[in-house]
């Protein structure tokens, strides 16, 4: 679901980064997974939320964070789009 | 011994005196090794930090997790070859690394919330490098058990302190018993005030009684007047058995006899209704309304 909203632009990697925070990253994902993403971005000099999530990708997204978290960024993409029942 | 304040203040004294820089750092402190043993609370900072900061390098992330906190969370041996390498560089040295344990217990894990942030402020002072002796266990002597009631004495198991010994002892308690004075009793002060108005306002001072003189002490004379001839005297309500005729004599048939007084007509008094009338009128006037 995550894949497929990126994927048709319903909302963008900031917008799942404004849900999934840098302490709910923290919190849930592997240290193997951090490490990659801060490597990734030392390598390229800066830290996107494009890049992040070229590292931590929609499958490990669903994998590792708290469903109503990914859950929340889809409802707040629904709402934007003029889907009310996320109001 | 503190080795982490040790390297912590050497490697902070190395990257400020420009000996070395954080990329020396971050070429031994790998992204790989900070997340093994970062905690999480630092993580989420460096991420952040990391988002925000237009340009991600070795100088962001050193100054954002701090080089207190990596000393404290990455292993010895790693923040060991830091500062070796930054000093063999400097002396012209060749740089031998230490082999760094592959693979220890991941802090990032176990420690969410719980393991420290270190601050500058909260620098631990250095020590020497040295190892200190091996300090042998202390013996600790057994506290001894304080006393909380009456001194008993332990009770012996040998046959000296025998039943003898006991009641020898309980004489002697008594004899000393009977040797302390007792305790007068002391006269106990007035609880209450005599008056009310006594001891109020300036009056309080004035508070003496006067002096008063000792009554000489009298019989008590009977102010009973004598009852008229013939008539049984009223008794007081008080009186009880103090009359030698006792009308509760049931039985007694010659009690009559003993009060039969001869009474002539001289002695009698003329009764009339009028004079009652005019008696009891005269009583009223001193009666109290």
């Amino acid at each position: 679901m995550v894949e497929s909203g990126l994927e048709h632009q319903v909302f963008a990697p900031s917008d799942v980064l404004a849900h999934a925070t840098p302490e709910v990253l923290a919190s849930h994902l592997p240290p193997d997974l951090l490490g990659k993403v801060l490597a990734a971005s030392l390598a390229s000099g800066s830290m996107t939320p494009d890049r992040v999530l070229d590292t931590v990708t929609p499958e490990l997204l669903a994998k590792h964070l708290p469903h109503d978290v990914l859950w929340a960024c889809i409802a707040a993409a629904a709402a934007r789009a003029g889907v009310g029942a996320a109001k | 011994m503190n080795l982490k304040g040790f390297l912590d203040t050497a490697l902070s004294q190395a990257l400020e005196l420009g000996m070395g820089s954080a990329d020396d750092v971050v070429r031994h402190v790998t992204p790989e090794i900070l997340a093994d043993h970062l905690p999480r609370p630092l993580w989420a900072r460096l991420l952040t930090a990391c988002l925000g900061a237009p340009r991600v390098d070795a100088q962001l992330v050193i100054e954002t997790v701090g080089i207190a906190n990596l000393c404290e969370h990455v292993p010895v041996a790693v923040m060991w070859n830091c500062l070796s390498e930054i000093a063999s560089r400097s002396l012209g040295r060749e740089f031998v690394p230490l082999d760094v344990p592959v693979s220890a217990p991941s802090a990032i894990v176990s420690h969410v919330d719980s393991s420290p942030v270190v601050t500058r402020s909260e620098r631990p002072a250095p020590l020497s490098l040295t190892p200190p002796p091996e300090e042998k266990p202390r013996e600790t002597p057994a506290p001894k058990p304080v006393a909380l009631g009456p001194s008993i004495p332990t009770p012996s198991t040998g046959s000296a302190d025998s039943l003898a010994d006991v009641v020898a002892a309980l004489e002697n308690d008594e004899r000393a018993a009977a040797a302390m004075p007792t305790r007068s009793r002391t006269p106990t002060s007035q609880r209450f005030r005599q008056t009310n108005t006594n001891g109020i306002g300036r009056l309080a001072a004035n508070n003496t009684r006067r002096p008063q003189a000792a009554a000489p002490a009298t019989e008590p004379v009977p102010t009973v007047p004598p009852s008229p001839p013939g008539r049984t005297p009223r008794r007081g309500s008080t009186e009880v058995g103090s009359s030698e005729y006792d009308e509760t004599e049931v039985g007694k048939e010659d009690w009559k006899n003993t009060l039969a007084v001869d009474v002539e007509d001289e002695q009698l008094v003329e009764w009339s209704a009028a004079g009652e009338e005019t008696q009891s009128s005269t009583d009223e006037f001193g009666r109290k309304r």
